[in-house]
C-alpha cells in the first residue's frame, strides 16, 4: 500500500489533533462537572487508609499512608483524565454502524486518527484532573515525602506514553467489532483488570508470585509505572519502568495495525 | 381503581419483557454481555482480598459482610436497570422533548417511561447478587431478606435517580449533577460504613440514601432488628413518593420541541 493511503506523515495527525484539543476547550465547564465523581472515589479512599493505617508511621508493602493515598490519587487521576469516548466507544460505533467505510478511505490511517483525536481529548482533561489532585491532596493529605520537582519532566514523559499504550490496547479491543457485534464486555474485563489490580493497589502490595505476573500485563505500564515514579521516584525504576513503556508501545502498536489490517479485510457494508 | 392499577402493572411486565425479548434476537450478544457482566463484578472480590490481608475487619465488617453487602448494592442496582433503565437519563428525554410519545398514550407517564427500555448487562449485576448471597451463607430466611431488601433497595436507587432526573424540568445542566449524584451513590454503597465518620456519615444516611438502600440491610440482615426493618420501608415508600410528586410538578412545566416520533 502506498505511503498516501497508509497516512504515514505526522503533520496531518498533529492537524486533528489540534483541532479536537481547540473543539474541547469549549467543553471545559463540562468536564469539570465530572470533579465529583474524582473526589467522591478519592474521598473513600482516604477514609480507607485513614482506617487499615493503625499508626502514621505504619508502612504498607513499603509505602506509608500519604504515599498510599497519593498512589490512588495518581491512578484514579490518570483513569479520569483520560476516560474520554474516542477509542473504546466511537471505533466501535463505527464499525458497528458502518462509518468506519468512509473513514478509512480518507487520506489518513484510521486507527492514528483516532489515536490523535484521542490525544486531543485528554490534553484538556488530564491537566484539569492534575490540578483538582494537587489541591485535594495539598489540602486533605499533605505533601508527598521526599517528593523533587525535578523529575516532572520525565514523569509527564512516563504519563503520556501510560495514557497512550491504554490507549492502544483499548482500541485492540474495540476493533474486535469486526468479528463479534459487540466488544463492549470485552472492554468491561480490561477496565476492571486495570482499575482492580492497577488503580486501587500498588503491585508491591499483592502476594510475590502475583506481582510477577502483573508486571507482564499493561497495569505495570499504564497505572502503576507514573504513579509508582510520583510518589516514590528513584532512577534505576525510571529507566526500568520507561523501557518497559516503550516495548509495550511498540508491541502495541504492532497488534493494532495488525488486527485493523484483518478486520477491514472482514468488512461487509449494506449501501447507505 | 385496584383494576386500573393492575392492569397498568400488566401493560409495564409486558413492556419489560418484550424490551428483553428484543434484546435476545442476538443470543451470543445477550449471554456475552449477562456473562461478562458477572465477570466484570467478580473482579472487585480481588480488591476485598487484598485489604482483609492487611487487616481482619474493614470498618466493622467482615469479608462475609462485604460480600453481602455487595450482594445487595450488585442486585438492587441490577434489578433497577433492568426494570426501569429509562428513569437514569430521563433528563435527556425532558431536554430534547422526547417525552411527546409518552404524554398521548393511555398509559401512566411516569410508568410507561420508567419500563421503556432494559439494560440488558444489569440481568448480570442481579444474578451476582444472588450468586454472593449464596456464597456467604443460604438460607430461606436469608433469601426471603435479601429479595425484600432488593426491591427497597431497587425503589430508593430509582427514586434517587428520578428525583434528581426530574430537576431537569426547571435546570438544563441538573442531568450532569444528577448523574453525577447517582454514580457517587452506587461507589458508596459498595464500602463498609464504619469506615465513614461525623459530617459524612451523617450524609450518607440523610442526603444520599446510601444507608437506608444497603448499609441498614446488611445490619439487618446479620442482627435483626425491627425499628431498623421498618424504617428502611417507610423510607423507601416516602423517598418514591417525593419523586413521584417533584415529577409530576416538573411535568407541568414540561415544552414539547415538536419532535416527531413514534413508540409502538
Amino acid at each position: 500500500m502506498s505511503r498516501h493511503t497508509y497516512g504515514v506523515s505526522g503533520r496531518k495527525y498533529v492537524v486533528i489533533y489540534r483541532a479536537v484539543l481547540m473543539e474541547n476547550l469549549q467543553y471545559a465547564a463540562n468536564i469539570a462537572m465530572g470533579f465529583f465523581g474524582y473526589f467522591v472515589f478519592i474521598f473513600i479512599f482516604i477514609k480507607l487508609w485513614d482506617y487499615i493505617y493503625q499508626t502514621p508511621e505504619e508502612l504498607i508493602a513499603g509505602y506509608t499512608k500519604e504515599q498510599m493515598i497519593w498512589y490512588v490519587m495518581m491512578t484514579e487521576m490518570i483513569w479520569f483524565g483520560s476516560n474520554t469516548g474516542a477509542v473504546a466507544r466511537q471505533v466501535a460505533a463505527d464499525i458497528r454502524g458502518g462509518n468506519i467505510a468512509y473513514l478509512m478511505n480518507k487520506p489518513y490511517h484510521y486507527t492514528l486518527y483516532i489515536l490523535a483525536k484521542y490525544t486531543g481529548e485528554w490534553s484538556i482533561r488530564l491537566p484539569m484532573y492534575m490540578l483538582l489532585a494537587v489541591a485535594i491532596g495539598a489540602a486533605m493529605v499533605g505533601a508527598i515525602p521526599g517528593f523533587r520537582l525535578a523529575t516532572v519532566p520525565v514523569m509527564i514523559l512516563c504519563l503520556i506514553l501510560g495514557i497512550t499504550i491504554n490507549a492502544v490496547f483499548k482500541m485492540c479491543i474495540s476493533l474486535l467489532s469486526f468479528w463479534i457485534e459487540d466488544a463492549t464486555p470485552f472492554q468491561w474485563l480490561y477496565d476492571k483488570l486495570i482499575l482492580v489490580v492497577g488503580t486501587v493497589f500498588p503491585i508491591e502490595i499483592f502476594p510475590r508470585t502475583l506481582q510477577a505476573l502483573f508486571k507482564l500485563t499493561p497495569i505495570y505500564t499504564v497505572c502503576y509505572g507514573p504513579a509508582k515514579l510520583v510518589v516514590d521516584f528513584s532512577g534505576e525504576k525510571c529507566i526500568e519502568i520507561l523501557s518497559v513503556q516503550f516495548l509495550y508501545l511498540a508491541v502495541g502498536c504492532v497488534l493494532m495495525f495488525l488486527i485493523y489490517r484483518k478486520g477491514v479485510r472482514k468488512l461487509y457494508v449494506n449501501g447507505g | 381503581m385496584l383494576t386500573a392499577v393492575r392492569m397498568q402493572l400488566r401493560v409495564c411486565l409486558l413492556s419489560v419483557k418484550y424490551n428483553i425479548m428484543r434484546e435476545m434476537l442476538n443470543p451470543v450478544t445477550f449471554v456475552t454481555n449477562v456473562v461478562f457482566m458477572i465477570l466484570n463484578d467478580a473482579a472487585i472480590l480481588v480488591q476485598w482480598f487484598i485489604l482483609f490481608r492487611l487487616r481482619g475487619d474493614i470498618g466493622g465488617y467482615t469479608m462475609k459482610e462485604v460480600m453481602l453487602l455487595w450482594g445487595l448494592t450488585a442486585a438492587s442496582f441490577g434489578l433497577s436497570r433492568v426494570l426501569f433503565t429509562r428513569v437514569f437519563s430521563l433528563p435527556e428525554l425532558i431536554i430534547s422533548g422526547k417525552l411527546d410519545s409518552y404524554l398521548v398514550q393511555p398509559k401512566n407517564v411516569l410508568l410507561s417511561v420508567m419500563t421503556s427500555a432494559t439494560n440488558i448487562s444489569a440481568i448480570g449485576d442481579f444474578l451476582y447478587g444472588l450468586i454472593l448471597l449464596v456464597a456467604c451463607g443460604f438460607s430461606v430466611s436469608r433469601l426471603c431478606l435479601f429479595l425484600l431488601f432488593t426491591v427497597t433497595g431497587t425503589v430508593i436507587i430509582t427514586a434517587f435517580a428520578l428525583l434528581l432526573g426530574s430537576l431537569s424540568f426547571w435546570f438544563v445542566r441538573a442531568d450532569m449533577l444528577g448523574n453525577q449524584m447517582v454514580s457517587g451513590m452506587i461507589s458508596f454503597m459498595t464500602y463498609p460504613d464504619g469506615i465513614f465518620r461525623g459530617i459524612s456519615r451523617f450524609l450518607l444516611y440523610f442526603v444520599i440514601p446510601v444507608g437506608m438502600a444497603v448499609y441498614h440491610p446488611v445490619h439487618i440482615m446479620t442482627e435483626f432488628d425491627v425499628k431498623m426493618f421498618f424504617e428502611v420501608i417507610g423510607y423507601a415508600v416516602l423517598l418514591m413518593a417525593a419523586a413521584m410528586i417533584v415529577f409530576y410538578r416538573g411535568l407541568r412545566r414540561y415544552s414539547s420541541s415538536s419532535l416527531m416520533e413514534a413508540r409502538m
